[in-house]
């Protein structure tokens, strides 16, 4: 086997494709985080994307008031929503990919995103 | 040492490429329609088609929740007004295609799904946003109804005219309207050219074509625990719908009373859990989990009723955790251990309580 010298050239055209190859591997194949993200909706309408890690408090509007909306470490709740019975802040904290909290009096809904869930869809 | 590098990249490139199919795309949207949650995938439909289809879905859902709702003022209640007087009227023409398809049902039922009970609903409680409280209604005002036998075939029909002499007879769309619905919402979903999706309002589906390279994977919710009971893989064209106790209730003195009225003794049937029915079109599928629901746990009695109602995927919970199940649906069906582990090798032996039923 003949010994080929590798010259300068040679290696800027190495360099770039590693760099190449590393960019497109960070660019298509970036891993979900998962159950990192959660969406809002109100009215169905997607009304705000969530990134769990970055703690905040949001106020939803819906038809009855404001829906008072948690993020913290990863987790997001219902803290407060001018509904009757309250359901969607009983459910507490969500972390898991696809669980779901719904206010269904002032139609705000909140979910975990999840890139790949056991399911694709609960009968009950 | 280029070389060496150069196996170095390929061996790289090789292992990044072979992975890389592109992920594949579901259109995934939440409606706030029906009274309930309608989740809509679709799968292979990219951002901008797939809030159109949405959209179209959700204005529709909109439309038949408002033309069929049972206690909110609307066309069904101007119906139910008008039937009570005994006068021959003309009716919405949204309503002519419920009152058809859901009287062969009903018929087929042997009278187990019955949509003309809306009063015995109404005096449970049951035709209300709220749950109700109790107390149960009184054994005479359940007599009074139920001595004058409300069915549809009280109901005489002309075209778009319609008539009942049964002043007893009131319509409720309940056990019905969601399945008839959910088919109305594939259909104008195989207009738009999708053809693979799931529709699910409130927990109960249809689903047509494949997840990609997959069927779609549903989980069936534990009538009596939070979590999955089983899963199954759906395919093609079928819906799932389950009827249970949980869904609707109130416990009066130590017992249950669930939604689901018996319509031979106008209380709400005991002995089952749930029943999740597997069929192709959703109405049929959403009125056989409530006359089998009806019928009971015993063998003898829900059989018959899902043959004549042409219904060969059936799984039965009863009040003990014991699970009955068809032919059909025994192969396809896996159970969910406690410790959640979706193991496919868990057969009937580390599933408590299953039954298989005879032939179907």
């Amino acid at each position: 086997m003949s010994q080929i010298k590798l010259n300068r050239g040679d290696a800027v055209i190495w360099l770039l494709a590693a760099i190449l190859l590393v960019g497109l591997y960070a660019v298509f194949w970036r891993v979900d985080g998962h159950g990192a993200e959660a969406v809002v909706l109100v009215n169905g309408k997607r009304w705000a994307r969530l990134d769990l890690f970055q703690d905040q408090n949001l106020d939803v509007p819906g038809p009855l008031g404001h829906s008072h909306i948690q993020v913290r470490d990863g987790r997001v709740r219902f803290v407060n929503s001018p509904c009757p019975n309250k359901l969607c802040i009983h459910t507490g904290w969500l972390s898991q990919g696809g669980e779901v909290a719904i206010c269904l009096p002032n139609k705000v809904s909140l979910q975990i995103l999840a890139s790949d869930p056991r399911f694709d869809t609960i009968n009950f | 040492m280029i070389k060496t590098f150069g196996y170095i990249f390929w061996a790289f490139l090789l292992v990044f490429l072979s992975a890389c199919e592109r992920k594949p795309v579901v259109y995934h949207e939440q409606l706030l329609v029906f009274g309930t949650v309608v989740d809509v995938k679709l799968w292979g439909v990219k951002e901008t088609p797939g809030q159109q289809a949405t959209a179209r879905l959700a204005d529709d859902f909109a439309y038949m929740h408002n033309a069929w709702h049972a206690w909110q003022p609307g066309p069904l209640g101007r119906v139910n007004q008008l039937l009570a007087s005994g006068e021959s009227f003309t009716m919405p023409p949204s309503i002519l295609p419920l009152i058809q398809r859901s009287s062969k049902l009903s018929l087929s039922s042997n009278g187990l799904f019955n949509p003309a009970i809306g009063k015995l609903t109404a005096i449970w409680g049951f035709a209300s946003d709220d749950p109700p409280k109790g107390p149960p209604p009184s054994a005479e005002a359940i007599r009074a109804i139920l001595d004058q036998q409300p069915n549809m075939k009280d109901i005489r029909l002309n075209g778009l005219t319609m008539q009942s002499n049964n002043p007893a007879l009131k319509l409720d769309f309940g056990a019905f309207a969601k399945g008839y619905a959910v088919d109305r919402a594939i259909e104008m979903l195989r207009e738009m050219g999708i053809n693979n999706a799931v529709i699910n309002a409130g927990g109960d589906l249809r689903a047509i074509g494949r997840h990609g390279d997959r069927p779609w994977r549903v989980g069936i919710r534990h009538p009596r625990k939070a979590g999955i009971l089983a899963s199954v893989e759906v395919e093609g064209d079928e819906s799932v719908f389950t009827s249970g106790d949980y869904e609707r209730y109130f416990d009066w003195q130590g017992t249950r009373y669930d939604h689901i009225i018996d319509p031979r003794n106008g209380y709400p049937a005991q002995g089952l859990s749930s029943v999740t029915v597997f069929a192709r079109q959703a109405d049929l599928a959403d009125a056989a989990a409530t006359a089998l629901f009806v019928a009971g746990p015993d063998e003898k009695n829900w059989l018959p009723i899902a043959r004549a109602m042409g219904v060969t995927g059936v799984m039965l919970v009863d009040k003990d955790g014991q699970v009955q199940l068809t032919p059909s649906i025994r192969g396809r069906i896996y159970f969910i251990p406690p410790d959640g582990n979706t193991e496919e090798n868990n057969t009937e032996q580390t599933s408590p309580g299953i039954h298989i039923s005879t032939a179907l």
